[in-house]
């Protein structure tokens, strides 16, 4: 494109400039703005109450719940999520027959709607008709069935294994991508070295790939926090608040009671919270983009 | 590398652990959509109906669900049309452009990606209401183009840089204006980047919940997610169908999923290991 041809640029920028502009970032000022009127079902004219909105919302138990569940629930799916990525990446990379047929069929969870997996799952968490209390007593790992989703003390961690489950081929396929990457030469060398599975994957494998590990993980912590339709489809943030996490407070508070200024609150909190996630991805990012440019 | 035949058969059944563990729920849910009515659930449970029927198929293909699925393939269609299409349009901007404002308005592109819907949707809700647009395939589809146009210039972004610039410099050398360049050597180059992108569109979009389920009000406007998870209430434990009509939402993006993967893995993999 030559220098007289610049106006076509920014014609060409301008539609998808405008949308982003208009429904993704003055959205984000309308939440901040929102956050600090209040409005209810009785009266739904927003009420200007500045920082009132901020002092009942921390002040409020339900807060802390829904705080230290996002905590956990995004620990956990990330955690989770990642290691059992690598692990089936690792695996797909021996160079096994079936690999490709099985890495197919490994990335359906990833494709399978967010509504369809949790009724899926509903399901078969299901007390009396659900497969998992099924084969539990089977094979002996459970003695009576248990109803997981109705139970707070393991409604939380039933819900991230669903998500791990559907999230995890996403990750395999980023470090299976990433594996592919690595300097064969480089394995070859330290095993003739007498270095052990685990010395190269510690010492070669790691290293060379541990920007994309790095960006991934930090990815996955931000996407895992915005998460909303299996949690709200599985539990509506129950029992007992059990698996309330912000986007499932925010919808509910906004959308089932309609007090906007009070879900916005909530809002801002969590952009406050994604802000830290996100600055955290900048620095990993840039780190990975020097090592790129050195090797 | 070399392995003991030990070591092989060892992996070689963890390879067919991780395809047990990704693959028995979605059997477990055709099995339970073949299962007649009359057939009860034993514990434990058996794996395959008796007498499978494609019973619960029919009744779950009832009028709703055939407006359901018409509207989720038409929010997510033009989703597809028009987000590839601006994004295309902008990522050959941000590839082509050498201007530093340019840069900088990729970084915002790509910051935005990570907003969170949730915290968003009040501010878009009030905006589509003071528009009277609300409960319509209009408000869903600009949302939905908004929320996949910054993953979709990314992604179409990281094909383009791959493209020479040499092919359009001889088309410019032979006369060709930047339009006719574009539309005859940009666009036909960037395929493989199109459907990959298209892919991506689509599979977010054919499964959004929180936008479809807060604008739209009434059944008419109802899209599949949203239906189906109207569903649970209304069916009951009528698990049959549930699963019957799970099947039928996911079979289509599915089968596009498997027909055009090696393009969808390859866009997403390589900007994400590049970094």
């Amino acid at each position: 494109m030559t220098r007289k041809d610049r106006w076509l640029l920014w014609i060409f920028l301008a539609p998808s400039l405008g949308l982003i502009g208009l429904f993704l970032y003055w959205p984000m000022v309308g939440t901040v703005i929102e956050s600090f009127y209040a409005t209810s079902f009785i009266s739904p004219n927003p009420e200007f109450v500045g920082f009132d909105g901020y002092r009942e919302v921390f002040s409020d138990r339900d807060f802390d719940d829904v705080f230290w569940n996002s905590i956990a629930w995004t620990l956990g799916v990330v955690v989770f999520q990642n290691m059992l990525g690598f692990l089936a990446a690792m695996l797909l990379n021996q160079g096994l027959p079936f690999r490709g047929v099985t890495r197919a069929l490994v990335l359906m969870p990833f494709v399978l709607p967010g509504v369809v997996t949790a009724i899926l799952w509903r399901f078969m968490y299901d007390p009396q008709l659900g497969l998992v209390n099924s084969l539990m007593i089977r094979t002996g790992l459970a003695s009576e069935t248990s109803a997981w989703l109705a139970n707070p003390d393991t409604a939380m961690a039933a819900v991230i294994f669903v998500a791990v489950w559907k999230g995890f081929p996403f990750s395999m396929l980023i470090y299976l991508a990433a594996l592919q990457t690595v300097d064969r030469s480089q394995l070859e060398a330290a095993t003739l070295d007498g270095a052990g599975p685990l010395r190269r994957l510690w010492d070669v494998t790691l290293p060379a790939i541990r920007h994309v590990i790095l960006v991934n993980v930090v990815l996955t912590l931000i996407l895992t926090f915005n998460y909303f339709d299996i949690v709200w489809v599985m539990t509506r943030g129950g029992p007992q608040q059990a698996t309330h996490i912000f986007p499932t407070k925010i919808y509910e508070t906004g959308f089932g009671q309609f007090r906007f200024g009070e879900a916005a609150t909530y809002g801002v909190v969590s952009i406050l919270v994604l802000a830290v996630l996100v600055a955290l991805y900048v620095i990993v990012q840039a780190g990975a983009n020097r090592r790129g440019r050195r090797t | 590398m070399r392995q003991t035949a030990a070591t092989r058969a060892t992996l070689i059944a963890c390879q067919l652990l991780l395809a047990a563990f990704v693959l028995l729920p979605f059997f477990w849910m055709i099995s339970v959509s073949l299962k007649p009515a009359t057939e009860p659930f034993a514990i434990p449970a058996r794996l395959w109906p008796e007498d499978p029927t494609l019973a619960n198929y029919v009744t779950a293909f009832r009028p709703e669900f055939r407006t359901y699925f018409l509207n989720s393939v038409i929010v997510s269609g033009a989703s597809v049309a028009i987000t590839v299409s601006l994004g295309l349009l902008a990522a050959y901007s941000f590839t082509r452009g050498q201007l530093l404002a340019v840069t900088a308005l990729m970084s915002a592109v790509v910051l935005a990606q990570m907003f969170p819907h949730s915290a968003i949707i009040i501010p878009i809700y009030r905006m589509m209401r003071a528009a009277d647009l609300l409960n319509t395939y209009t408000s869903l589809i600009a949302a939905y183009v908004s929320v996949t146009l910054p993953v979709a210039i990314w992604m179409l972004r990281g094909f383009l840089m791959k493209l020479p610039v040499s092919l359009e410099e001889a088309a410019a050398i032979d006369g060709a204006g930047p339009l006719r360049i574009f539309w005859d050597v940009v666009v036909p180059l960037a395929r493989p980047g199109v459907i990959a992108t298209a892919v991506y569109v689509l599979i977010v979009t054919w499964q959004e919940f929180l936008f479809a389920l807060s604008f739209t009000s009434t059944r008419e406007m109802r899209t599949l997610p949203v239906g189906l998870n109207d569903f649970i209430g209304q069916y009951g434990i009528r698990y049959g169908e549930l699963m019957a009509s799970s099947v039928m939402v996911s079979v289509p993006v599915i089968a596009v999923f498997f027909v055009l993967q090696r393009y969808f893995v390859a866009g997403l993999t390589a900007g994400a290991v590049k970094g």
